[in-house]
């Protein structure tokens, strides 16, 4: 949870993608039992690399550095648990080798070699490795150290199911999906290796970690952030008391905007734009519920203001102007934001998390933790983003790469979900 | 506005507010009823009132303590709460609103360490059952209501005064007791959910006494608190048609005769005919007129109340208010509680029963009988448990002109 800025060179557990998003359809309608061997040998290696592990933890107490020989043993496990991961949740489409070879798969893993080691930190290692743990469980489950587990409402879980289906259907895993997932995977197999000894450095879980860096095409609905990190410890001790009143404006303004989504459904699918009035009023809701989110989660400082007036947060949601949308994706929005949702659900538990760890830490360190505030801050926009979808503010699709800030040029992003919009109507 | 006109309409006005609070005053209690002396401890028993005052007695370190405790950090607030400003993202209103709650959030540690020994006075006596986790967490979400309620206020306030300047204190003390009007009206609906019917028996005897006191719709439950505290108590709250009487379980788990339980079913009856859930708000509007005056008036050193930065200000300023106005807001509270206890005596003719329910209160909440004068006046929203006892005899003396019992 580190800031990159105060790391020195690069991580000693880094995530490599190669992968060409194509997907094999029959390999996917039978991913999980084509994974079952994978999913016993796993099973079988990780128990002989905790016990190398507490070995190397007895290695580092006396000696501050673990042997060749074990480092590279539980290395090589957590190479081919990722592999396996990466497979089992679609973010690979080959089928992995059984040895974790390096550079032999499309989403590997880089470690690098025994380093000296804080032998204070390796005795509390379990400890310390707690909060990681605690996210690392909401990103992709209580097994992330490499092991197939079931836990449907696990960010990986879930983009899996969803990408299972797109698949399927495009032999294509969609890009953003395939991102979210690489980097929960990721997010994992740093904290399996500081779990494990490998390293002492602790799991970063700032999205930019990953390489290459993810693209983060345009979008009309965009994350600005302006954060400085710094936060009031005497506000952050009664942040959740501060965001009653807000918890109860909400409440209130929900109301009225349930019923401007209806109304604004309809004149959308009439008039194939949604009013500026009413789109005007549903992007301020949005805008208002991010600034609360973003408060409660201490991904952002400061108080919010009550309006969700646009530029005022620091670390902001900017919606473009209302544009022509497809009457067909108006027609379905409802079912067609349903995987969004789904997304914004398990991101959801991100963010508890994030809100959780986030709150120790600037009560303790007076500052956000930068990893912690980025994935809050990136699991925020989706959401946003998916509310802005199904509350008709905009016809892209939510885009679930974690990146931060967008690449210097514009990707264009193909949702498997949204029906393509009307072209807009050219002036006579 | 000139100089002479402005004299002019201050003292019409001061006359008006004169003029109200004596419509007010009229009560039922007999002009210079003389109240008999009493021996407490032959009544109370020497034993229960050393108890009493020896449980008494740490509160009467303990409040002052917590005064000054709380003026000293409104008065640091008040100097350092608007450098908090920096921390808010939102306009005017909503800065105003953390300032607000900021504030009272340092009032709250302020008052924890004071509020924890108070607990743990309460728990070594028997008087709470709850464990400490519980009763931090439950202060905590309780500043969180609080929180809400200055929220609210800040709203209007800051809200009035950015439309209307330096005239915001006129409409903004009527809303306040407007809201206080409305929850007081709502909050019987609330509490009927977490409450249970009274027994047949007991609504029986209560709608007789509301033929005496003529008065009706009154609707009447029981809360059960017996896991929490065996203190006992009840309450009447509501207004027209939400009029309410509520007795804890505590009163009916037979420690009380139920001659003691009718007395306070008579007694609360009497705060709904004798209109002092009405009469209350009218006294807190009396009060928040020259409040919200002098608040303006103070305010104005930090640019006034349109402005979030004049807010630790304004906290410092209730706060003072609120102290200096205490004796005469407890004086109007005895008042009425003393008009309840005469309506009690008047409608169940029993003073046996209401002696044993003075008696009991100080055995089973170890209320001391006969508290400082000075804490009395500050802090006795009811008259003293002496008094109480003195004035059931005064009744019977009156009445068949005998001894008290």
């Amino acid at each position: 949870m580190e800031s990159p800025a105060e790391i020195d060179g690069t991580p000693p557990i880094r995530l490599v993608v190669s992968d060409d998003l194509g997907r094999s359809r029959a390999t996917v309608c039978f991913r999980l039992l084509l994974a079952i061997p994978h999913l016993l040998w796993v099973s079988i290696w990780g128990l002989l690399a905790l016990l190398v592990a507490v070995v190397m933890w007895f290695a580092i107490l006396f000696t501050a550095r673990s042997p060749r020989g074990l480092h590279d043993f539980v290395a090589r496990f957590l190479r081919y648990a990722t592999h396996v991961n990466a497979y089992v949740f679609l973010a690979a489409n080959p089928f992995p080798g059984f040895a974790g070879d390096p550079g032999t798969y499309p989403v590997d893993l880089e470690i690098e070699g025994p380093t000296r080691q804080s032998r204070l930190k390796a005795l509390f290692r379990i400890v310390l490795a707690l909060p990681a743990l605690l996210l690392a469980s909401a990103l992709s489950g209580p097994g992330s150290a490499g092991a197939f587990n079931g836990y449907v409402l696990t960010v990986l879980a879930t983009v899996a199911f969803l990408g299972w289906f797109a698949a399927l259907v495009r032999a294509r895993m969609p890009e953003g999906l395939r991102d979210l997932g690489t980097y929960a995977i990721g997010y994992g197999a740093q904290t399996t290796g500081y779990v494990l000894l490998l390293t002492d450095r602790y799991p970063d879980s700032s999205p930019a970690r990953v390489r290459p860096a993810q693209a983060l095409p345009a979008h009309p609905v965009r994350l600005s952030l302006a954060d400085e990190l710094r936060r009031s410890r005497f506000v952050t001790l009664f942040r959740l008391l501060l965001a009653f009143p807000h918890l109860v404006w909400v409440s209130l303004w929900s109301v009225p905007a349930t019923v401007a989504v209806v109304i604004g459904w309809v004149a959308t699918l009439v008039t194939g734009r949604l009013p500026q009035a009413l789109h005007r009023f549903l992007a301020a809701y949005v805008r208002y519920w991010s600034h609360l989110t973003l408060f409660l989660t201490l991904v952002g400082g400061p108080f919010p203001g009550f309006t969700g007036a646009p530029g005022r947060y620091p670390v902001d949601i900017e919606i473009d102007p209302a544009m022509q949308q497809g009457r067909w994706s108006v027609l379905f929005r409802g079912v067609l934001a349903i995987p969004a949702l789904m997304i914004a659900g398990a991101l959801s538990a991100v963010l508890f998390v994030v809100a959780v760890l986030g709150w120790l830490a600037a009560l303790v360190l007076g500052r956000m933790p930068h990893g912690l505030r980025d994935i809050g801050a990136t699991s925020t926009r989706y959401q946003a983003q998916a509310y802005a979808y199904l509350a008709l503010l905009t016809p892209r699709y939510p885009y679930s790469c974690p990146a931060v800030a967008a690449p210097p040029e514009p990707v264009e992003e193909e949702s498997p979900f949204a029906l393509p919009p009307e072209p807009e109507p050219s002036a006579a | 506005m000139t100089r002479p006109v402005a004299v002019l309409v201050a003292v019409v006005a001061a006359a008006a507010w004169v003029v109200v609070a004596w419509l007010l005053l009229p009560s039922v209690v007999p002009d210079g009823l003389q109240l008999p002396p009493v021996d407490v401890d032959a009544v109370f028993g020497a034993e229960v009132v050393d108890r009493a005052e020896d449980y008494e007695r740490l509160y009467l370190v303990l409040w002052p303590l917590s005064v000054v405790a709380l003026l000293a950090t409104l008065w640091l607030y008040a100097k350092r709460g608007a450098a908090f400003a920096r921390e808010s993202a939102g306009g005017p209103i909503a800065t105003g609103m953390l300032l607000g709650m900021l504030g009272l959030a340092c009032v709250w540690l302020s008052q924890l360490p004071f509020d924890l020994v108070s607990f743990w006075w309460a728990r070594r006596h028997d008087l709470f059952e709850g464990g400490y986790l519980e009763w931090a967490f439950g202060s905590y979400f309780e500043l969180g209501a609080t929180f809400l309620w200055i929220c609210l206020a800040i709203l209007i306030v800051m809200g009035l005064a950015r439309w209307l300047g330096d005239r915001w204190w006129l409409p903004a003390a009527v809303a306040v007791a407007a809201i206080g009007a409305l929850l007081t009206f709502a909050s019987p609906y609330l509490i009927e959910l977490d409450t249970e019917p009274l027994s047949a028996e007991l609504r029986s005897t209560a709608e007789t006494f509301e033929r005496r006191q003529g008065v009706d719709g009154i609707t009447y439950r029981e809360e059960v608190v017996s896991d929490q505290t065996p203190l006992a108590n009840a309450y009447a709250i509501g207004f027209g048609p939400s009029k309410l009487v509520v007795l804890w379980d505590t009163l009916l788990d037979g420690r009380f005769s139920d001659g003691a339980v009718d007395v306070v079913l008579a007694h609360e009856i009497g705060h709904h005919s004798g209109k002092h859930l009405l009469k209350g708000i009218a006294w807190f509007a009396l009060f928040a007129l020259p409040c919200a005056w002098v608040l303006m008036r103070l305010t104005r050193r930090r640019g006034g109340m349109a402005r979030a930065e004049a807010v630790p200000l304004a906290l410092l300023v209730v706060a003072v208010l609120q102290l200096a106005l205490a004796p005469a807001q407890a004086w109007v509270s005895r008042r009425m509680e003393a008009e309840a206890d005469w309506k009690a005596l008047q409608t169940t003719r029993d003073p046996r029963g209401a002696r044993e329910l003075f008696v009991g209160f100080a055995s089973t909440s170890l209320g001391d009988p006969s508290p400082p004068a000075w804490s009395q006046a500050f802090l006795g929203s009811h008259p003293t448990l002496e008094d109480r006892v003195a004035m059931a005899d005064a009744w019977a003396a009156r009445t068949s002109g005998a001894d008290a019992p």
